[in-house]
């Protein structure tokens, strides 16, 4: 029953999942679109609070247990939830029962996310463009031919694709364009198909009970 | 322009100087900053995910449309808290496999047309595809080079046969392809990375400080 | 020689340095760089150009503050291009984190134009020429669901209206009523977007792709699947100057402006890469004498 049961509710929703796609027939549309927007959307909800609840389980026990830098962690679950409480009682567009401005000074949630976590995030990826300089002084050696290859390739596409490329010839940003619709496509393409029957295939193993690993441990 | 006497541009350009700071070395300012991103999003995330989806897809049809059915599948999603109790515990398979099951079951369909039917579409040598290239008698040509290419790729992933004879030259003008493909893609890299750099910097220069 | 060893043992310090230098120099004077127009662009502009007056464009604002340099001004020039033809749009995100950069690139198209507009018929007005759908996860429940129902999909909006009573809505129902679907992503969505709504529905889709998955998705450029594709910093560029010459609007134009700094900021990759090359050559005849 513990795993019997599941595996045949992994069947039964993989085929209501493949059978819309074959038969257009309105019974059989509007019983899928019952399943996504009546079943699907409900237990994704949940399981959304399951992914912040582990989260905060985890800050709460760095806090507990003292574990290095478990400071930092109160400023997690702070800013945690005074952005809640805003965006909760704040309302979407500052519409909600909390007041979220003193005069001309706002702080609604649109005004949390543009200041702080997109300065946040955007710095964070930012430095990537400092460690890829790095890496590539270090690491891009043309070793092989096939290096080689790739370090020309690079090459004329950086070339290529910048404002200066045209200046230098207007067939570098074509021979850029060229390189990426017709020899990538190709090896790109011998990947994709690869990687689309490994789909095919794990997904039919999911369905047939044979690929079980998401049952996880335990009975 | 000048200095900005916004608060708030001073705290995301405060912020974003507390990330910089890392390329230096790991510090107080950068730690602060990580935690507090983690924190205002799942805050900001929490928002929206009661907003945008308790309210209208669950709270609004079970308590103010009185649809009553919607009891079953908020049953079954609370099931995923049986998690947390180990007698129990099993119970989150039936979510988690109704939601797994559909998403592979409608990935089976359209993983097939849109990536291996379609795609196969677009490698075969016919005139539609010649002529597709708006390239005039040179669209023969790139349709033969994606043709080989294609098939060569395919090959290099053989790997039921020693690459030896034909499969040794196929794989290796596979290999060719392939590397082609990562170069243009680390080429493409380098813009992006570079690319979110000046987005900081457009900001720091220009909101922040006014420069321009 | 010393010089030679030099040259490859440069501190990481210094490389980020000379990176951020030549990266900040070009911006100061920002002046917008001219850019050709390659054909995935144009293609995408002539879409968005030819949508019928019973048709929305859809844009799945995909991009969240890390992708925000390279897909915002993408972001931009679709919207002042659709609202400057009067091009009906519906905007929705499928991940929680763009729904901010969403709302404010909406926010600042729309009183770009309201800024100037004369009339009532002159303005931007939501619920009439935009809505904003909001966040519905998973993906795959919008991409299928809309070839069904929007409404069904999406009860209620971004801003909590119930999306049956907005004017938009009333006459958009499902894909029938989408001329094009523009995905701007930093991610595969696209490509989602191609199997579920495109496969089963026949919506056209268009992409704006970060330059990191660029070469993953001109496969389905050629194929037809997308019906243009603008890719990095540079394709934003480009379909900023299409809204620039042929709208003759004159916006700011973040893409364009960061050209030449990004130029620069190749040509130091390019010569790091060949510095630290020279260096290892140099090393190796070394060692094998």
């Amino acid at each position: 029953m513990k795993r019997t049961f599941p595996l045949f509710l992994v069947f039964i929703f993989g085929i209501l999942g493949i059978i819309p796609f074959i038969i257009p027939h309105p019974i059989v549309q509007n019983l899928d679109e019952s399943i996504r927007n009546d079943i699907l959307k409900i237990l994704v909800a949940f399981a959304l609070v399951l992914g912040l609840g582990s989260l905060l389980k985890v800050h709460m026990d760095k806090i507990k247990r003292k574990r290095e830098n478990w400071q930092y962690s109160w400023i997690l679950i702070i800013s945690f939830l005074v952005s809640s409480i805003i965006g909760l009682f704040g309302g979407v567009a500052g519409a909600g029962p909390l007041p979220t401005s003193i005069g001309s000074f706002h702080f609604d949630i649109q005004t949390l996310y543009e200041n702080i976590f997109m300065p946040l995030g955007a710095t964070m990826f930012a430095l990537l463009a400092f460690y890829m300089a790095s890496a590539s002084y270090r690491a891009f050696r043309a070793r092989s031919f096939e290096a080689t290859l790739l370090l020309i390739t690079a090459f004329i596409i950086m070339i290529g694709i910048i404002p200066l490329g045209d200046k230098i010839s207007p067939h570098l940003p074509s021979f850029a364009q060229w390189i990426m619709t017709v020899p990538n496509v190709a090896g790109q393409r011998g990947i994709l198909l690869g990687v689309a029957l490994g789909i095919i295939a794990t997904s039919l193993k999911i369905i047939l009970g044979i690929e079980r690993s998401w049952l996880g441990g335990g009975e | 322009m000048s200095i900005s006497l916004s608060p708030w541009i001073w705290i995301s350009a405060l912020l974003s100087l507390a990330v910089f700071s890392f390329l230096y070395k790991d510090n107080p300012f950068y730690r602060f900053a990580e935690h507090l991103f983690i924190g205002v999003a799942n805050g900001y995330a929490v928002t929206f995910y009661y907003h945008n989806i308790l309210v209208p897809t669950l709270f609004d049809p079970l308590f103010r449309q009185g649809k009553l059915l919607y009891i079953i599948p908020f049953i079954i999603g609370i099931l995923y808290f049986t998690r947390f109790i180990p007698k129990i515990s099993w119970l989150v398979r039936i979510p988690i496999g109704i939601t797994i099951g559909y998403y592979v079951g409608a990935s089976i369909p359209a993983t097939t047309q849109a990536f291996i039917i379609k795609q196969i579409q677009g490698t075969v040598l016919t005139s539609t595809n010649f002529q597709a290239w708006n390239a005039g008698s040179w669209g023969i040509v790139w349709s033969v080079i994606v043709f080989i290419g294609v098939l060569c790729s395919l090959s290099y992933f053989y790997f039921s046969k020693e690459h030896k004879g034909v499969l040794g030259v196929t794989s290796r003008i596979g290999i060719v392809f392939i590397m082609i493909g990562f170069g243009a893609a680390f080429g493409y890299t380098v813009m992006a990375r570079i690319s979110l750099l000046i987005g900081r910097l457009q900001f720091l220069l220009g909101d922040w400080l006014g420069i321009i | 020689m010393k010089f030679i060893e030099r040259l490859t043992t440069i501190d990481r310090r210094i490389i980020y340095l000379v990176l951020a230098i030549v990266v900040l120099i070009p911006l100061i004077s920002r002046s917008p760089e001219r850019v050709r127009v390659m054909p995935p662009v144009e293609k995408l502009y002539n879409a968005v150009d030819t949508i019928p007056k019973d048709k929305v464009l859809i844009i799945d604002f995909g991009y969240a503050p890390q992708d925000m340099p390279e897909l915002e001004p993408m972001g931009f020039a679709l919207l002042r291009h659709a609202f400057e033809k009067r091009i009906k749009v519906l905007a929705l995100c499928l991940y929680v984190q763009p729904l901010g950069l969403a709302q404010k690139a909406l926010t600042e198209v729309t009183e770009e134009f309201n800024s100037v507009a004369q009339t009532n018929a002159d303005s931007i007005i939501y619920g009439r020429d935009y809505v904003f759908l909001g966040w519905q996860p998973p993906p795959l429940i919008p991409m299928l669901g809309m070839g069904i129902s929007i409404t069904n999909v999406y009860p209620g909006d971004y801003y909590g209206n119930k999306t049956d009573t907005l004017p938009l809505m009333k006459y958009v129902k499902n894909y029938n009523d989408v001329a094009l679907l523009v995905s701007l992503s930093a991610g595969s969505i696209p490509r989602s977007w191609v199997a579920y709504a495109q496969n089963r529905f026949g919506v056209a889709v268009a992409a704006g792709v970060t330059a990191v998955s660029a070469a993953d998705f001109y496969q389905y450029y050629q194929t037809g699947q997308f019906t243009g594709l603008m890719t990095g910093m540079k394709g934003a560029a480009e379909y900023e100057e299409l809204v620039e010459t042929r709208l003759n609007i004159k916006k700011s134009r973040k893409a364009s402006e960061a050209l030449p700094s990004l130029t620069y900021g190749h040509l130091v990759m390019i010569a790091f890469i060949i510095i630290g090359n020279i260096g290892y050559f140099v090393q190796r005849k070394r060692r094998q004498k």
